[in-house]
């Protein structure tokens, strides 16, 4: 792990090699090996995880996540030799996230809140041990996590509550902002103060 | 589910299950410096081991000092200890406290460069603590020690702090201080209610001893069928050992209190004392702001069972307890859902001292003097538990929903900081000036008994 | 799969993999971890949110595992991005904007056209696509430049708060307005 001086903000972005880091986000890239009873399965478990939100509500209230994705590699895309031509043995599933908070309280939210939830996902993958005990989880991510080369956010020093109180602020200030003029001084310090109470949480 | 923890106290150094600082008013922090072979320094070091106090209950009262010792892993090597077994300690021990300044945000007047002469250098690298109910009883036991270091040569103290009490067990800034600690399978289940994890029904549960020894289980080994245990540096110096944090902590009294007096006018919910207690989470004798937020409770007894005995679930807006409280930032208890399970493996036992003289009540302005606090905690990961709180959860606000929001009451380096106390309507405190900065630490490993025994005679590996 | 798949509110969810030259993987690792985050490539396509390069060496195999050995045949580079609006458009703006870095990063690729620029690069990537299973979005529905005028508006209402505590509602008014144009 290194920690080196950021380009956004306090140092937050721990537990990870450097190139997956920009400023408070960091990168997370994991392949693995799917079981023959995976290759069903997986996309019925996202097509009903995309139809059900509920399924994902734990992941929204932790607010880890500002972006991730799970995709399957069945056979690679063919462009000429020396490219093999072989088909894929294995169907292979692609994980990546970009995250705030550190890697390791990261994996073990994961592996401590959405243990279900992992199950779920990886359960059909070659040598996943389960997600608890936390130990052997974190090793298994580890080995099968890749560092990324480069990595990039469009605002570093943002973290995903921060974007989400951001917009949450713009969607009430813009009320406030429409009738300022319009009100006597007393009406809009009080119209103010109700502002101020209601997006409190986004400040 | 799992069986009855049984500790060997005996095992175990004194100070760490159960607090010396109830006991004694003084504590002497003395770091050595070899600068002998290792087979001189284990001679120094064996006659050190007979007045180490284990956690055993006293039979006999209360000794008139305690010793405790504790390494860097300096120290490790210049007490001949292999490349090998330094090397199964962990990652953040052997790099140093001073190595991991830009990740604990020791930086500007905190940095390292500023640090004591003799800290954060590679050079203390036997950690003496004596407690004392006298402060001639300390200078008598250190007087010792120096003898004997003076006999064996090649030893030198190259930083020492004592430390005293304050009146009403408080820290500088006025708050009662160190009573809330983790409540520990095995050894302190008493005080579950408040000092343990909480539970969905209201209930607590203590927690497993490996979060704080190491060799016994901890909270992940309870999910484990195989019931791995922790990992933990190579035999024998695993067992029954701990990681230490020592910190010695500058505060600026002077400024602090101009900053809430002068906050505090613009402040229409209180006055000053309350607009501290917003930052802190409690009122200065330790009544708890989420069960009193208006007024501290006159028969509170910050000592006193169920003192410690409350949660935040009541108060989720922080209507009460501001989000970012002092006390709440590095102890959530339930505030962030999960039946604690976001917070459980982050706690710490914290055996701190003040240190320095008082600043006269009322007195705004700094007279030079150098006062504040020794911080020490003890856990089984230095990483997870003090660094995860401090860089997650102290330098920066994003689990509370807090954005980049430093802990007010460390101050901000940049000086831009902010408080925001919930309220209606909420009221933003600033500016956060530098309250505290570092002014030298280490990270230190404190040996079980027979671990000393095999550093003392060489066959620790 | 379909390309529905890729999407969640406005956002899109792109990702390319592409084998490496053999030989090259070195100078394309180099060259990759040599850029510079805070001038990074990325920044000359604003319609992105977070994106990324990785160099798969291969599949992690573990014999106590119970699979069948599987090896990649060549390296290969992962190319993501969480855009936000069309795909097409996208690209077309990647085509252009960044054939530079392209010369570089996809120039070391196996199949990539001679001049990896224009519709020629766009074409080869979009052959090397890998659809999304499950895509998640924490706020799919703003854009890059909604979110950033959001946080900085977010940083200018919480100094503004700040400051003008105490203010008589005359004052509060005026102030306001000067700050929020209002």
């Amino acid at each position: 792990m290194s920690a080196r001086a950021p380009s956004a903000g306090p140092v937050t972005a721990t537990g990870t090699a450097s190139h997956n880091v920009h400023g408070q986000a960091i990168a997370i890239t994991v392949f693995s090996t799917v079981k023959w009873w995976g290759k069903p399965i997986l996309p019925a478990l996202f097509a009903v995880t995309k139809r059900v939100p509920k399924l994902t509500d734990t992941l929204v209230q932790l607010s880890f996540i500002h972006f991730a994705r799970w995709s399957l590699v069945k056979q690679i895309p063919y462009n000429g030799p020396p490219q093999s031509k072989r088909k894929l043995r294995y169907t292979h599933m692609y994980f990546e996230s970009n995250f705030n908070g550190g890697w390791e309280e990261y994996i073990d939210a994961f592996s401590q809140i959405l243990t279900d939830g992992m199950a779920a996902f990886w359960g059909s993958s070659y040598g996943f041990p389960k997600a608890l005990p936390t130990a052997p989880f974190k090793k298994y991510i580890q080995n099968n996590e890749i560092e990324a080369s480069h990595y990039y956010s469009a605002y570093p020093e943002a973290t995903i509550t921060m974007v989400k109180a951001a917009l949450d602020v713009d969607a009430k200030l813009a009320a406030l902002k429409r009738n300022a003029a319009k009100m006597e001084p007393e009406a809009f310090a009080a119209a103010y103060e109700r502002f101020l109470t209601d997006a409190q949480r986004s400040l | 589910m799992a069986e009855r923890v049984h500790i060997d106290l005996g095992d175990i150094q004194g100070d760490i299950l159960r607090a010396y600082g109830n006991d004694y008013d003084c504590t002497s922090y003395a770091f050595v410096k070899i600068d002998c072979p290792p087979e001189q320094a284990r001679a120094w070091f064996s006659g050190l081991l007979e007045h180490v106090t284990t956690a055993e209950p006293w039979k006999e009262g209360k000794p008139v000092t305690t010793l405790n010792v504790a390494v860097t892993a300096d120290g490790l090597k210049a007490l001949g200890v292999s490349d090998e077994v330094v090397g199964s300690f962990s990652e953040e021990f052997r790099a140093g406290m001073s190595e991991r300044a830009v990740l604990l945000g020791d930086v500007g007047p905190s940095a390292p460069k500023s640090w004591e002469s003799g800290l954060g250098s590679g050079d203390a690298h036997i950690l003496l603590t004596i407690n004392a109910q006298e402060t001639a009883d300390h200078e008598h036991a250190l007087g010792k020690m120096r003898d004997a270091m003076d006999d064996a040569g090649g030893l030198s103290i190259v930083y020492q702090e004592d430390t005293q009490l304050l009146p009403g067990s408080r820290e500088h800034f006025g708050y009662a201080d160190g009573f809330a600690q983790p409540a520990i399978e095995g050894s302190s289940d008493s005080k579950a209610r408040g000092g343990g994890v909480p539970l969905k029904n209201g209930a607590w549960r203590a927690l497993a001893p490996g979060e704080f020894i190491l060799g016994y289980p901890d909270e992940d080994t309870r999910e484990d069928p195989k019931r791995r245990l922790p990992s933990a540096p190579l035999a024998p110096l695993g067992k029954s050992g701990t990681y230490m944090v020592w910190r010695k902590l500058y505060q600026d009294v002077a400024r602090w209190r101009r900053v809430m007096r002068d906050a505090a006018k613009l402040y229409e919910d209180g006055d000053e004392h309350k607009l501290s207690a917003k930052v802190v989470g409690r009122w200065s004798d330790g009544t708890p702001l989420v069960t009193h937020p208006d007024a501290l409770d006159p028969n509170f007894d910050a000592a006193g069972r169920g003192a410690n005995d409350f949660r935040y679930d009541s108060d989720l807006d922080g209507m009460r307890c501001p989000l970012g409280a002092h006390i709440r930032r590095s102890n959530p208890r339930d505030a962030l859902g999960f039946e604690g399970h976001l917070s459980f493996r982050h706690r710490m036992i914290r055996r701190g001292m003040p240190y320095g003289e008082e600043l006269a009540e009322g007195v705004v302005k700094d007279d030079g003097v150098d006062r504040g606090l020794v911080f020490v905690c003890f856990q089984a990961s230095i990483a997870r538990q003090f660094e995860g709180v401090q860089v997650q959860w102290l330098n920066t606000g994003n689990l509370f929903g807090l954005g980049l929001d430093t802990d007010f009451i460390l101050g901000d380096p940049g000086g831009k900081g902010k408080m925001t106390i919930q309220g209606r309507p909420p009221f933003f405190l600033s500016p956060q000036e530098v309250f505290v900065k570092t002014r030298g630490g280490e990270y230190l490993f404190v040996p079980g008994i027979s671990a000393l025994a095999a550093l003392a005679d060489g066959t620790a590996g | 799969m379909s390309s529905q798949d890729n999407v969640n509110g406005q956002a899109y969810g792109f990702q390319s993999m592409t084998p490496i030259e053999p030989g090259k993987e070195g100078e394309l690792r180099a060259y990759l971890e040599g850029l510079d985050i805070d001038d990074s490539p990325f920044g000359k396509l604003p319609r992105t949110h977070m994106g990324r390069f990785v160099i798969v060496k291969d599949f992690y195999n573990d014999p106590s595992w119970g699979q069948k050995e599987e090896h990649l045949d060549l390296q290969y580079l992962i190319f993501t991005s969480n855009l936000d609006g069309d795909i097409d458009s996208y690209l077309d703006e990647l085509c252009e904007v960044m054939a530079p870095e392209a010369r570089e990063i996809w120039g070391r690729c196996v199949g990539c056209p001679e001049n990896p620029k224009g519709a020629a690069l766009k074409a080869y990537l979009k052959h090397n696509q890998i659809d999304c299973g499950f895509f998640y979005a924490a706020y799919g529905t703003a854009t890059v430049p909604e979110v950033k005028a959001a946080l900085r508006q977010r940083d200018q209402m919480i100094a503004f708060a700040t400051r003008s505590q105490g203010l008589s509602p005359d004052e509060l008014q005026e102030a306001f307005a000067a700050e929020f144009g209002a």
